[in-house]
């Protein structure tokens, strides 16, 4: 369990994160999501101490993380990666950090073999790629199995094996009852990996919900119609709320009613149909539209000629 | 997922057999020293250069130049020694400011949030293996250069002479004191060359130039400059010197502990 509570970050005149409270339960992934310069990292990084909060608390399981007597066990983080000396290998890395908690080495190699980096452990990692630097990063997450997980976009850099391979690896130790947390701005791989959603934009909470809740509240979903009476349906069709826009010839994209009243419709007609879908919007439509106005970084075409 | 399913799971309980320990953060920090390349490499240019310089030096020393008592042969045997002080200080900054130019820092605090057990091991470690390997290398060079010096009126001096043993260990402890506060600075400043920068022009320079000025007051200041203050332990004869022996410890212990209270308030309070 990771409890922020009105949690303020300032550095200098620029707030970071603003007035941040939820909570993440263990037993299931918890994504957590926004633009680039939403917080995401400061909240982290306030999580396992690195960054003082300017108001407000982040405690892990009732504690604040500097009060734990054995901080890797409780609390596993991937911050950024190659949060690694470049001369140092991967081994002695893992090693030096194991050290501190009294961790044995057999623990270390079972890690290094998790993350599938057992041929270069003995490398130093300014040579490692950035993938490799993650599957480290996860390898230093894992090293004191703990109970809580924190990690800053663990997927970036990952080749599309390693995203399926974390993907499965992260879904198995929530459900060893383990708190999950991840960020993410590749909202779609958060769909895939994470049941709960945390989203916040410029350093404030923008929802708190089950991914399923997320999609189907803030997408726009329409009914895909396509018909040979296609004109004459839009014609029973229309009413107030109802929007229908026909892309093609035959085809309607119905918004503001439901397959089966599109359905009925057509039948009291009868009309014939050829199709008739709902398109749910997607996670990546639902998070532009919640974010709309939170976005720091807006690019912009102006000057563009 | 329905809020009943997930309590039905059972929590998750984490090994309990683990504790951070400073025991464990001295062998981290050994650990960490070691599996450097730099370390090696910085070391043994140290060990040749003390060595090296200090047989050198001994063994060019004109007769009419061999003249003076204990202090004269220690300061022929001992210029390498001395000025190997700067490799090690540089190691002692690099073994910090390192963790903060790669990120690995990061890594080191979140495995000990409470921050001022990394600066104490990593002192005490450095601080350890500066004096054993400095210990062999004033003794070494030492009987390397009686050796080179001997029939000349400099080349008699014994350990059992007065002073001679102690003035040995007053340079390890000098060079122990150069490293420790060399990790200090690196601390404070966090940066590799705003760090070796500071520690060569203020500690090192700074109070060499002073002494050119005219005024009378700098002249007065000058012995207690944090860089001085450990010149007199390394005497044989300390009947010259502005400091005694005693308040050259002294003096070495308040700028560590400058040194170092302001090192610790900073770790505690600054994000990382």
């Amino acid at each position: 369990m990771i409890e922020i509570e009105h949690l303020t970050k300032r550095y200098g005149k620029k707030t970071a994160v603003d007035d941040l409270t939820f909570a993440v339960k263990p037993g299931v992934v918890t994504g957590f999501l926004g633009p680039n310069g939403a917080g995401k990292s400061t909240t982290m990084r306030a999580i396992v101490g690195l960054d003082a909060p300017t108001a407000g608390l982040a405690r892990v399981n009732g504690k604040h993380y500097s009060e734990f007597r054995s901080p890797l066990t409780e609390v596993g983080a991937l911050l950024e990666a190659k949060s690694v000396h470049a001369g140092r290998s991967a081994y002695k890395h893992l090693l030096a950090l194991a050290r501190t908690h009294g961790i044995p080495t057999r623990r270390v190699h079972e890690v290094i073999d998790l993350v599938g980096l057992h041929e270069v452990a003995g490398k130093r990692v300014g040579g490692f790629s950035l993938g490799m630097g993650q599957r480290l990063g996860i390898a230093v997450a894992l090293l004191g199995d703990p109970a809580v997980l924190i990690l800053d976009e663990p997927v970036n850099g990952l080749d599309p094996d390693g995203v399926k391979w974390i993907r499965l690896l992260l879904k198995g130790l929530a459900a060893e009852g383990r708190t999950v947390f991840l960020s993410s701005h590749l909202m779609s791989e958060l769909a895939q990996t994470a049941e709960h959603l945390i989203v916040i934009g410029q350093g404030r909470l923008l929802a708190d919900t089950t991914v399923d809740d997320f999609v189907s509240g803030n997408g726009k979903s329409r009914v895909r119609v396509v018909s040979p009476d296609a004109a004459r349906l839009a014609e029973h069709l229309a009413g107030p709320g109802i929007t229908i826009a026909s892309p093609e010839r035959g085809v309607l994209d119905v918004s503001g009613t439901e397959a089966a009243v599109v359905g009925q419709t057509a039948a009291a007609h009868g009309l014939v149909l050829h199709e008739l879908r709902t398109d749910r919007g997607s996670l990546e439509d639902a998070f532009m539209q919640l974010t709309a106005d939170a976005v720091e970084y807006r690019q912009t075409t102006e000057g563009v000629k | 997922m329905t809020a009943a399913a997930m309590t039905e799971r059972p929590a998750y309980s984490p090994p309990q057999q683990y504790r951070l320990t400073f025991v464990g953060e001295l062998r981290s920090e050994w650990t960490k020293l070691w599996s450097l390349r730099s370390t090696w490499i910085v070391l043994l240019c140290a060990v040749v250069f003390s060595g090296g310089l200090g047989a050198l030096i001994s063994a060019n020393v004109p007769d009419e130049a061999a003249v003076g008592g204990a202090d004269m042969a220690l300061g022929y045997a001992m210029a390498g020694v001395s000025l190997s002080s700067v490799f090690v200080a540089v190691l002692g900054i690099l073994s910090i400011t390192g963790e903060y130019t790669t990120g690995s820092i990061r890594s080191t605090l979140s495995a000990a949030p409470k921050r001022l057990g990394m600066l104490w091991s990593k002192a005490l470690v450095f601080g350890a293996v500066v004096a054993v390997l400095f210990t062999v290398m004033v003794f070494a060079t030492f009987f390397m250069s009686q050796a080179l010096l001997s029939g000349t009126e400099i080349g008699d001096v014994s350990l059992g002479d007065e002073g001679v043993l102690r003035a040995m260990f007053g340079y390890v402890a000098m060079i122990v004191y150069l490293a420790l506060l060399a990790i200090a600075i690196g601390a404070i400043l966090r940066n590799s060359a705003g760090s070796i920068g500071f520690y060569v022009g203020v500690i090192m320079i700074l109070p060499q130039l002073a002494t050119l000025l005219p005024w009378e007051w700098v002249s007065d200041a000058v012995p207690y400059a944090p860089g001085n203050v450990p010149n007199t332990i390394a005497l044989v004869d300390t009947s010259g010197s502005t400091l005694t022996l005693g308040e050259s410890w002294l003096w070495m212990g308040i700028w560590l502990v400058v040194a170092y209270g302001l090192a610790a308030v900073l770790l505690k309070r600054r994000d990382v």
